[in-house]
């Protein structure tokens, strides 16, 4: 191990297994190296640890009283044990405190299902509780943004309140009362208003407290498919989970990656995803123009534009999207090479300011809103247009030879775009105006229905994983451009996402040696390390 | 092992007339015309008797104010085996969940009851009824206003004076 030579070890007993861990380990991480989880709730990988929830007390032989294992390290020579009757005695006591006044309003609250205080009691609390008392009441408070506050359900972790201070360093909540009336609260009347990370507080919060008003009553969180991706809304490329029901996005929610986003991800991003349930599709590949096009199945559609390939009038000029994965714009940047080569632009939204965070800079709201400018960069693709990702495509109008468009809508363009053009492939998913001139209209998948990789803003190469079924005849963008480069003459079609990936990289040198498997969950750099494009004028 | 078969002796039509035996199926016939131990019901004016614990087409329980007593928690859809209900929460003008939308397939009901079961606030219940024609298959898929109106009575899934069958 290379941390041996660096960090003195140390080994002791946990469960009776034997741990062997960096010095100044908490008990509680680790018994996570060994798989031996010790319930918690205040305790929170990306926030100090107040150790008071008090439920992650274990029993360590020969200390006098069993010890919070959020923030005691490991010793030497320890013996831990988290199963102990004592521990478990400990452990069923505090959950009856706890549940003395949480309402066990279960049915009707959001975080039922993936909701701490539910597991750990079905797992370990008394089956019925003894309090006699009434249970106080706080009712519900808006804190602002997507946050609402469920006072009567709240354990006073401090997770939220932690957050706010020590990450997002926006200290907004506090803790007011003391004992059994001690509630989180805010400090003036605008509440988390003006807070651009507010929406972590809602999934880090163990229990139905703090809920999202977006998704409130929406889903049931054992309804919900997890699929890992990488948030599409701005170039740092945020690890996240799409939450999705009956092909319905519902949901993102950040996935862990202490590399880029930690554990957090920003508003902004978190709740720009109703995009991804447009129903207004193009579904079947539809070749001639808007008046006598014809519907097609693949094989011939395919067949008919590649024959019109075969002859494309020169120059070739495409449009592609900085929206588009790597797969995506290789397959683009192939297609045009067989063609005999041609100008790849591609337009993209940029922000006025970037918004960082400031307990994690490395995560911030970047100025490129689209998810792979790199990508798009590194691949030889040249940016055009203004900020608000239109224009840059003034003298396209009057082109005469062969016109491709990848994944841009040319909302600004309108019908103008492309009725001189000799050839004009419109490979989209959402029907557009300037597509009515297109001699072929091909369908393709988005985002959230294919799976590939993004490039994101300091060069780490991401991927994202299929959440939602594709509509109709949609078919991934490489697989149609790479069916009409092998009907071109050129190489076979890639079996796979991965042989597609493979593949980009005999254009950048940045790609090359990158595998699916080196990729991972977690991401991997690119090999040149390249100018932070966000840095760039 | 061999099987035996025992072979029975049917005798042709020219050997019997069948007379006896046709005799004694019709004496059984006007036996039963005037016995008292009659089986059959004059149904529709009479009615059958139905167990308590007869499971049969649903009943939405309400509020004194009209309301469903269903607070949308999802527990009858994910426990259905037949995936019948369908359901779509929401939140009304008092802050409180309920369902916006709330049908139930009755021809795809299996009437197992779990949905009864399962519910946290005893609003949706199996009912004791089974006149359920209609004249469209459409009108199967009974919507909330429809399972509210429902005035049979509710099954028990179990004896209320002894609830473990002790």
């Amino acid at each position: 191990m290379s941390e041996s030579a660096t960090k003195p070890m140390v080994t002791a007993t946990l469960d009776g297994r034997t741990v062997t861990v960096p010095k100044g380990t908490t008990i509680l991480q680790a018994a996570e190296t060994v798989g031996v989880w010790v319930p918690h709730y205040c305790y929170h990988p990306g926030l100090s640890s107040p150790a008071q929830c008090r439920l992650c007390l274990v029993e360590v032989q020969g200390a006098p009283k069993l010890a919070p294992s959020c923030v005691t390290e490991l010793q030497e020579g320890q013996v831990v044990h988290t199963e102990s009757p004592k521990a478990k005695e400990m452990r069923q006591g505090v959950l009856e405190f706890y549940l003395a006044n949480h309402p066990l309003d279960c049915p009707v609250c959001d975080q039922s299902g993936e909701c701490k205080l539910q597991d750990y009691v079905h797992a370990e609390g008394r089956v019925h509780g003894r309090s006699r008392e009434p249970k106080r009441g706080f009712g519900r408070d808006d804190y602002g943004r997507d946050v609402l506050f469920y006072g009567d359900r709240c354990g006073r972790c401090t997770r939220c309140v932690r957050f706010m201070d020590e990450v997002a360093k926006d200290p907004r909540l506090t803790v007011v009362e003391r004992g059994n009336r001690s509630v989180i609260d805010t400090f003036f009347e605008e509440g988390l208003q003006g807070s651009a990370f507010a929406g972590n507080i809602v999934d880090i919060c163990p229990v139905g407290a703090l809920v999202s008003k977006d998704f409130l009553h929406k889903a049931r969180a054992w309804d919900l498919d997890h699929s890992p991706s990488v948030c599409p809304n701005c170039s740092q490329g945020c690890n996240i989970d799409l939450h999705v029901r009956d092909d319905v996005v519902q949901r993102l929610r950040p996935r862990a990656n202490l590399e880029v986003n930690h554990h957090w991800m920003c508003d902004y991003g978190r709740h720009r995803y109703e995009w991804m349930n447009r129903q207004d599709r193009i579904e079947v590949p539809v070749v001639g123009s808007s008046a006598d096009g014809v519907a097609l199945e693949w094989g011939l559609a395919l067949r008919q534009v590649a024959d019109r390939l075969a002859n494309a009038p020169q120059p070739v000029m495409a449009v592609a999207s900085a929206s588009s994965s790597n797969e995506d714009l290789g397959a683009l940047a192939h297609l045009v090479r067989a063609l005999g080569g041609g100008e790849i632009v591609f337009r993209s939204e940029r922000a006025e300011k970037e918004i960082p965070l400031p307990g994690f800079p490395t995560l911030t709201r970047r100025y490129d809103l689209v998810p792979n400018r790199m990508g798009a960069e590194i691949l030889g693709m040249t940016r055009v247009g203004k900020d608000d990702g239109t224009g840059g495509l003034e003298g396209w109008a009057a082109h005469r030879g062969t016109l491709l468009v990848l994944g841009d809508e040319l909302r600004d363009v309108g019908v103008d775009f492309g009725p001189s053009a000799g050839l004009y492939v419109y490979l989209g998913s959402y029907p557009t105006p300037a597509a009515s001139s297109a001699h072929a209209v091909l369908p393709v998948t988005t985002f959230a229905e294919g799976e590939g990789t993004f490039a994101n803003v300091e060069g780490r190469v991401q991927r994202f994983w299929p959440g939602v079924r594709p509509p109709g005849l949609a078919r991934p963008a490489w697989l149609v451009l790479a069916a009409l480069v092998e009907r071109l003459g050129g190489a076979a079609v890639p079996e796979s996402a991965e042989a597609a990936f493979l593949r980009v990289a005999e254009l950048a040198p940045e790609l090359q040696g990158l595998t699916y498997e080196a990729i991972g969950t977690q991401g991997a750099l690119l090999n040149e390390p390249v100018a932070l494009p966000g840095s760039r004028s | 092992m061999a099987v035996t078969v025992k072979v029975m002796h049917r005798p042709e039509a020219g050997e019997t007339s069948y007379l006896r035996a046709t005799l004694k199926g019709m004496a059984l016939t006007f036996k039963h015309l005037v016995n008292p131990k009659k089986v059959t019901i004059e149904y529709p004016e009479e009615r059958p008797f139905l167990s308590p614990r007869w499971r049969g087409t649903h009943v939405m329980e309400t509020h004194a104010d009209g309301r469903p007593k269903c607070v949308a928690c999802g527990l009858c859809p994910t426990v259905c085996p037949a995936n019948c209900i369908r359901l779509v929460g929401g939140e009304d003008d008092m802050g409180n969940r309920y369902p916006i939308v709330y049908e139930i397939d009755e021809f795809r009901c299996i009437f197992c009851g779990m949905c009864q079961e399962v519910c946290p606030v005893e609003a949706i219940h199996v009912g004791v009824h089974f006149e359920n024609a209609e004249y469209t298959r459409d009108r199967f898929v009974y919507d909330l206003d429809r399972l509210m109106e429902q005035d049979h009575p509710s099954t028990l899934l179990w004896d209320p004076s002894d609830p473990l069958s002790e």
